[in-house]
């Protein structure tokens, strides 16, 4: 393996050029390509790019798709997401490891094949899914499965599987501006342009735009904060990290919509004064690359990217698709852009915030997908483009996922009831829905009558509906282990506190559960929320707190009415001494 | 005219571009902290100076003075979150402070012992992370890891030579070496490096110095700095007639009776003692077996073996109050520096391939308690309802402890009695 990778790492520098900046890039393709990064490798791109080895094997290390270790020739990943589990994922990584002869590990004896879980791959309406040699794959229920150890068993490659197991298509349920209206390709930069950075902004600001990915931050604001500063330099990133459990709207727009996506960014560009952009493309959405670089290059062509774009001499904007390896916390703004930098996703200390100090220090607006498409809708529109009845302003996209008739992608005005989308979507026998992934919030039935985004209950998009036959716990326990497997490690509360947790519903899980543990729990969850460096520690504790608050039987049943019980289990530490004392005897 | 904050209520002067902790600092005001050091660009990821800053609470390394900031440092509700993490920082690792080099000199066993953490009540992660000892000068064990990222800077921001670097995330985060075996060996680190004494724990150690300053006589040992906070614990009250003594039993599981020994180290007081006191199960009058039903029981060591488990589930049966004491019983202490070890090595290194050993093999008699595969801290077992910590606890600890209780006072270990080693 050693031979590929050092031929892959090779190849690799040549390609871009011994530029350390693409690092992370380089060594994503050494992966895909020689299936490891290993020493070898490392040692190679070490003295390519003047980058210490340790600080590579730091990046192999923290990414979830790069490995030090082959491999296999077939290399497997199972979305380990709620709705996968849902959809009956654990039942396919049986089948799979059961036809495969594969070890409880995910390997088979002659290392050709490698399966593991991955945090959720934005597949979550057309789940189980799986990554396949970087390919998605849909709809891996026990059948399938089969279908696809008999495939693996006779030695045809990934890319000769089935093509409709790969079509991703997009279930666009119901349309609202952005998804339905039709936008003519550079009407929004020619707008843009006429109307220069201060009526481009007070447009948004008419329009009510706020960000889309969650945090539901007004556009304007951060455009013009941008635009003010004194720099010779200006970035937009367009977030496509969308890793959110239960997101895949991002996917859809990125699908079908890429043209007002980069118009967006262009419009964004010619605003603020960005020369350059990047797209982060999440490494689970490789299949939209390709399309995206020709969407690019189309654009160019048409003059609508790249040096006097629609012939205004001096206004330039080139755009740049940059995939993420596998890291939940780079969906936040300030890891992104360290990843983007060619380091680990660890969020920077803030203040400053990147529209002050961004993408290499400048001034950068990083804005989610949906966000800058919905900007390119209104710059050529107007901000009527936003308005619905009522002349109130505002849509956001859903993902509908979980136990509905319909899931898919909807476009909603904000303020919408969650019981219209649950009777729209075709959701029946509800017990709740998780609205905004696993940080966000637990509704139950009862509270259907609350708002979606953004003031009452806000969500970047995920809208995940479980009906009653399901185990809350199952569900707050599968969020919290999530949390653990994407806490990036950097400080003490979120590190350690996301693996207490961890341990602690399993604790809960295996029967060993008593008053004592919701009691570590909530104080684990004060000292999380208080003192983490980022969302992800500040929310970890949430599901299960919400879970047991609201769903408190789902908790009773595996718990006895106690203050304390241990989760020691004599019979299980002695396992081995047994086993060794039995082994003496009969030698 | 300098601008000010306050903090805790104390107007504090500020320099344009200091940190809340550096205005601190320059004002004598101690906020706890193991990832800052004045000499470095801070980075923020300990936490542990987390204060509340206008009603909100960020890291003090990281957040600029403003003028008028009000600053809540040395408050319950923070240091309790602080004595949290300092837990969360104890059981991620494996901090055996008897048996650490660093002990006295150890940042984290300060912040503890000052912040009032006498126990760990979390469960121990036992990590087992290489250790590298290819330097013929320095040492690196990662277990004691806090991932402060001193080192890192140091190396990087003083020596010029980003010898280190943090590798992996979540619990797989480790500190990796950055030269071409991936050891300290090859990696231009020489001993007077900054990064090789920044280290406030005992991960990274010059060889050779570890006890050239005997414990006792140490930086903390001399000069622990001001208790933050001390948390009395909290016991059930005993019920007794008047003038009826409290009945204690004692026991040593995975210990050396370092703790009884101590205990007998109140001398003469003794004689006062057992006029409030009567013994029943306990090595020192050597009563087997409980007589009857007891009010304290005091456990020493860690729980290694199907006898220790057996005996101590009885201990709690049989009584009101149990208090673990000692590091052993607290957190394994040195027995536990066995686990991550697979059974059947430690069997026989002991049995088969240790020194000395005459007819080798590995015991297999039924009348054998089998050992467990880690020693665990007794509260992993059973409830525990107060900690005595120390490596023995001092006499005079358990002295006022049982004077306490015998008095139906609350237990309230005075500071300079807590000790981890």
């Amino acid at each position: 393996m050693s031979t590929a990778s050092r031929a892959a790492a090779g190849q690799k520098l040549a390609e871009y050029n011994n530029n350390p900046v693409n690092v992370l890039q380089i060594m994503r393709q050494i992966q895909l390509q020689a299936g490891c990064v290993d020493a070898d490798a490392i040692e190679m791109l070490s003295d390519g790019l003047g980058i210490p080895r340790a600080q590579l094997l730091a990046l192999v290390q923290f990414y979830s798709f790069l490995h030090l270790e082959p491999r296999g020739k077939y290399d497997l990943y199972l979305s380990d997401s709620i709705t996968d589990r849902m959809l009956g994922s654990l039942e396919t990584a049986e089948v799979l490891t059961r036809e495969l002869g594969l070890s409880p590990e995910g390997h088979s004896e002659d290392g050709e094949i490698s399966l593991s879980t991955t945090s959720c791959t934005g597949l979550c309406e057309r789940g189980p899914a799986m990554i396949a040699n970087g390919h998605a794959i849909q709809r891996v229920d026990t059948k399938r499965a089969k279908e696809i150890a008999k495939l693996i068993t006779s030695g045809i490659p990934v890319e000769d599987w089935p093509v409709v197991w790969k079509a991703i298509d997009d279930v666009i349920v119901k349309k609202g501006p952005l998804l339905g209206k039709t936008l003519t390709p550079g009407a929004a930069i020619e707008r843009a342009m006429r109307l220069g950075p201060h009526l481009t902004i007070a447009e948004l600001e008419v329009s009510g735009l706020r960000g889309c990915g969650g945090a539901g931050f007004p556009t304007h604001l951060k455009w013009e904060t941008c635009r003010s500063i004194d720099a010779d330099q200006r970035f937009v990133v367009c977030n496509a990290d969308e890793g959110e459990p239960g997101t895949f709207k991002d996917r859809a727009l990125l699908n079908q919509y890429a043209e007002v996506l980069l118009e967006g960014m262009t419009v964004c560009a010619v605003t603020i004064g960005a020369k350059t952009g990047y797209i982060y493309l999440r490494h689970e959405y490789e299949f939209l690359r390709a399309q995206l670089l020709q969407h690019i290059e189309a654009r160019r062509e048409a003059g609508l990217l790249g040096r006097n774009i629609l012939g205004h001499h001096g206004t330039d904007f080139e755009i740049y698709v940059y995939m993420g390896a596998g890291s939940y916390v780079c969906g936040e703004e300030s890891a992104l852009l360290e990843s983007l930098e060619g380091k680990r996703g660890i969020p920077r200390i803030r203040p400053p915030f990147p529209v002050t100090r961004g993408l290499w220090g400048k001034p950068t607006i990083v804005n989610n997908v949906e966000t800058l498409c919905y900007a390119a809708g209104i710059l050529e529109h107007g901000a009527a483009f936003v308005m619905h009845k009522g002349n109130e302003p505002g849509w956001k996209l859903l993902s509908v996922s979980g136990d509905c008739a319909k899931p898919g992608i909807y476009e909603i005005p904000l303020g919408t009831p969650i019981s219209e989308v649950l009777a729209e979507c075709g959701a029946s026998d509800v017990q709740a829905i998780q609205v905004g992934g696993p940080g966000g919030e637990l509704i139950s039935e009862e509270e259907s009558g609350r708002l979606l985004p953004f003031d009452d209950v806000n969500t970047g998009g995920s809208f995940i509906v479980f009906d009653s036959t399901r185990d809350m716990f199952d569900v707050a326990s599968n969020f919290t282990h999530f949390f653990a497997h994407e806490s990036c490690g950097f400080c003490t509360p979120c590190r350690a506190g996301t693996k207490l947790m961890a341990q602690m519903t399993d604790k809960i899980l295996d029967g060993h559960g008593a008053r004592l543990d919701i009691d570590q729990i909530h104080t684990l969850n004060r000292v999380m929320t208080q003192a983490s460096h980022c969302g992800l520690g500040q929310k970890a504790a949430v599901p299960i707190l919400t879970t047991f608050e609201k769903f408190p039987e789902s908790f009773h049943q595996r718990m006895e009415d106690v203050d304390y019980k241990p989760a020691f289990d004599v019979d299980a530490a002695i396992e081995r001494s047994r086993e060794i004392v039995s082994e003496e005897r009969s030698s | 005219m300098s601008q000010t904050i306050k903090i805790d209520g104390v107007t504090v002067p500020f320099v344009e571009g200091q940190t809340i902790i550096q205005a601190a600092q320059d004002a004598d005001i101690f906020i706890p902290h193991l990832c800052y050091h004045p000499d470095y660009s801070a980075n923020g990821s300990c936490k542990m100076c987390t204060c509340r800053v206008n009603g909100r609470q960020m890291s003090s390394c990281t957040t600029k003075a403003a003028a008028g900031q009000v600053v809540e440092s040395n408050t319950e509700e923070i240091n309790s979150e602080r004595r949290v993490l300092a837990q969360m920082l104890f059981v991620e690792g494996n901090h055996h402070c008897p048996s650490c080099e660093q002990s006295g000199n150890c940042v984290l066993q300060n912040m503890a012992h000052r912040l009032g953490m006498t126990a760990l009540t979390f469960p121990n992660f036992y990590p087992g992370r290489p250790t590298d000892a290819s330097h013929p000068d320095i040492l690196l064990n990662r277990d004691r890891c806090i991932y402060c990222e001193l080192c890192v800077r140091a190396s990087r921001e003083s020596d010029g030579k980003d010898v280190f670097c943090i590798s992996g995330r979540s619990e797989n985060k480790r500190l990796a070496i950055n030269s071409r075996s991936g050891e300290l060996l090859d990696s231009g680190l020489t001993r007077d490096d900054a990064a090789a004494s920044v280290c406030p724990v005992g991960a990274l150690i010059r060889k050779r110095e570890g006890f050239a300053t005997p414990i006792g006589e140490r930086e903390f040992d001399r000069n622990p700095g001001q208790a933050v906070n001390i948390r009395a614990g909290t016991l059930p009250k005993l019920p007794r007639q008047p003038g009826q003594k409290i009945r204690v039993a004692t026991c040593s599981l995975a210990g050396c009776f370092g703790c009884h020994m101590s205990l007998l180290d109140i001398d003469e007081r003794l004689v006062d003692l057992v006029q409030v006191v009567e013994f029943d199960r306990t090595p020192l009058d050597d009563i087997k077996d409980f007589t009857q039903d007891c009010d304290i029981g005091l456990i020493e060591g860690g729980v290694c073996n199907t006898e220790n488990v057996e005996t101590l589930r009885k201990f709690r049966k049989h009584c009101k109050v149990l208090i673990a004491v000692g590091a052993c019983a607290i957190n394994g202490g040195v027995p536990s520096l066995r686990n991550g070890i697979d059974v059947r090595e430690l069997l026989e290194t002991s049995y088969v391939d240790g020194l000395g050993v005459d007819n080798p093999g590995i015991p297999t008699d039924p009348e054998l308690p089998y050992i467990l595969e880690n020693v665990s801290p007794i509260h992993e077992v059973v409830k525990v309802d107060y900690f005595l910590p120390g490596c023995p606890p001092p006499a005079d600890a358990f002295w006022h402890i049982l004077s306490n209780i015998a008095q139906d006072e609350q237990p309230d270990l005075p500071y300079d009695l807590m000790h981890f080693d």
